[in-house]
């Protein structure tokens, strides 16, 4: 069974580029039946995931605690938490707003997964900051260990 | 939720606006019952790429500049494309041009689909959001994924994928679509194109708060039809001039309160750019499908409601999947996926239409292909002035309405522009301070 591993951020936006980052290390690795898709914009994510057996995320979060904590969350049947997710933008949809708008309309995946991974700071640049840097590693375990779980 | 500041006066702050998003902010000031300001403060992606484009090569805008945004990657590639060639002296055949204007099409679906449906219809409905119109409206949000995936089809095919397309380099494609693989859109399109009139008809019944903006409208006007991937300047004062001349009338100022730049005409006029000033100036251009759309609707020659920006987006739209009907039905292939674009000294310009407005770039060049200077002018920074202007004489009508309905109707004043603030994680938090 192929799972599909997404990272879903902005590289040119600080730490909002670390679910990219953390995914391209997930790819150099090569795993075994694992698709991987970098994604800035959610609102694809309706599309992209409907009718997927296993489907791991990886995003920056936003919820007020400590930088680089590295949150693994499965929304098969929950929510995410409104507090770490943005719900959308003016021209733009949220992942939570992806993942609830996907679940009323019947398209989510079979099992999905998020790891989040708190922010430090989103300014302009494409360097991650040191509590994100330090969280990559521990994140890329944790979308590995998230992409077994699925599988098993 | 109103909050008392120390100092006194009253704050109501929505936060987070939602279906705003971006590092910005929104301050309306009140005194005495008079709007006394208002701001919005706002951060802009290009300004950052403006910086790092130096230095790098001719070929690479197109591929950098797309990840401005994730919504409107093609307009910037288009607009950076046509700067290059511009600086190198090449025009592209017309095949090319066919092409480019297919995949913008695309573009424009998915943005305007994206918008109408799960962005600003919510608000006309009563709803907080596309989540709560989905709940009771699931067969209306399908409709609008639908149209959203007809045009992620148009953009994959042409472009590669239907984010950031990788097809596009300066000087036309890589790859040709066949004109099987055209074909076999045609089903999809010609669906979807019977939707977005079925969208007019539904967006036309809205209630549109009464609203005429008086600022000058500026768009492109192309001899190939509804401008969309290029022409010259045109404006509802008269104005028409070539897209070289654009950073000679358009003056950028720096406003000290936001890290964006306010452009105004020859430094002094506000305008807007968008469907509204697009439809105003160019709506003898529509197909006669969109244009009998756009009667039907109860649109004029002319339309300065931003309220009623729905109404056009929806217009744009029939207009788009006709357009990408007739552009497949024509097609006959080209010579060569992309002509030479060999590098050479200078400066060139580019503009196009991006789904909220005319988008133009500027590159000069060393004789290598070398970047020296880089401009970006997007379509929300040239709104800005305007945007607050509107937003003045708005809420100045309105102070009557309670905290909570006038932060949504100010919400929803923001939303006409479906400004491109920031393709970011934070939100726009809007504040109406009263004493």
């Amino acid at each position: 069974m192929t799972s599909l591993l997404i990272g879903l951020g902005v590289s040119h936006r600080g730490d909002d580029g670390v679910g990219i980052e953390v995914v391209r290390r997930v790819a150099a690795l090569q795993p075994q039946g694992v698709d991987v898709l970098e994604v800035d914009d959610p609102a694809s994510l309706l599309d992209t995931w409907s009718g997927m057996d296993h489907v791991v995320v990886v995003d920056a979060m936003s919820s007020r605690r400590e930088p680089g904590t590295v949150l693994t969350l499965d929304v098969t049947d929950s929510s995410l938490p409104s507090e770490g997710w943005a719900a959308g933008g003016t021209h733009a949809l949220g992942l939570a707003t992806a993942v609830e708008l996907s679940r009323a309309l019947g398209r989510l995946p079979r099992r999905l997964m998020v790891v989040g991974i708190e922010v430090e700071s989103t300014a302009p640049g494409t360097q991650l900051s040191a509590a994100v840097s330090a969280a990559v590693e521990p994140s890329v375990v944790a979308a590995m260990r998230a992409l077994e779980d699925g599988g098993a | 939720m109103t909050h008392k500041l120390t100092s006194g006066d009253h704050v109501l702050k929505a936060d987070p606006l939602a279906r705003v998003e971006g590092e910005g902010a929104m301050r309306v000031v009140v005194k005495d019952g008079k709007v006394t300001d208002v701001e919005l403060n706002i951060f802009e992606p290009p300004r950052f790429f403006e910086a790092f484009l130096r230095g790098r090569a001719w070929t690479e805008p197109p591929d950098i500049t797309a990840r401005i945004c994730g919504i409107c990657p093609v307009a910037y590639q288009m607009s950076a494309c046509l700067a290059i060639e511009d600086a190198c002296g090449v025009q592209v055949p017309d095949e090319i041009r066919l092409l480019r204007r297919l995949l913008y099409c695309g573009e424009w679906i998915e943005s305007h689909a994206l918008h109408i449906y799960l962005l600003h219809a919510p608000d006309f409905l009563g709803y907080d959001g596309c989540l709560d119109m989905a709940a009771d409206h699931r067969d209306l949000v399908e409709r609008g994924l639908a149209l959203k995936k007809a045009g992620n089809a148009l953009m994959t095919l042409v472009g590669g994928r239907s984010v950031h397309p990788i097809n596009v380099r300066v000087g036309g494609f890589y790859r040709l679509p066949t004109r099987a693989e055209l074909l076999s859109l045609r089903p999809q399109l010609e669906r979807a194109r019977d939707d977005a009139l079925a969208t007019v008809t539904w967006v036309a019944g809205f209630d549109f708060p009464d609203f005429e903006q008086t600022q000058e409208y500026v768009a492109l006007r192309s001899p190939h039809g509804y401008a969309i991937e290029g022409g010259s300047v045109v404006s509802s004062t008269g104005r028409s001039f070539d897209v070289a001349s654009f950073s000679d009338v358009v003056v950028e100022e720096h406003v000290a309160r936001s890290n964006a730049l306010h452009a105004r005409l020859d430094g002094r006029t506000s305008y807007v750019v968008g469907p509204l000033a697009r439809y105003s100036l160019n709506q003898d251009q529509l197909s006669d499908l969109a244009r009998e759309a756009a009667h039907s609707a109860g649109l004029g020659p002319q339309c300065r409601n931003p309220f009623r920006s729905i109404v056009v987006r929806a217009v744009e739209l029939v207009y788009a999947f006709d357009e990408a009907l007739r552009i497949i039905d024509g097609w006959e292939g080209a010579s060569a996926p992309a002509v030479p674009v060999p590098p050479s000294a200078g400066v060139g310009h580019g503009a196009t239409e991006a789904p909220r407005g005319l988008l133009y770039h500027r590159y000069e060049l060393a004789d290598d292909g070398t970047i020296l200077d880089a401009v970006i002018v997007p379509p929300t920074s040239q709104n800005l002035a305007s945007m607050e202007e509107d937003l003045h004489l708005f809420v100045a009508d309105r102070l009557h309405l309670g905290h909570d309905e006038l932060t949504l109707r100010c919400e929803q004043a923001v939303r006409n522009y479906d400004p491109c603030i920031s393709c970011a994680t934070h939100f726009l938090d809007l504040t109406v301070e009263r004493s």
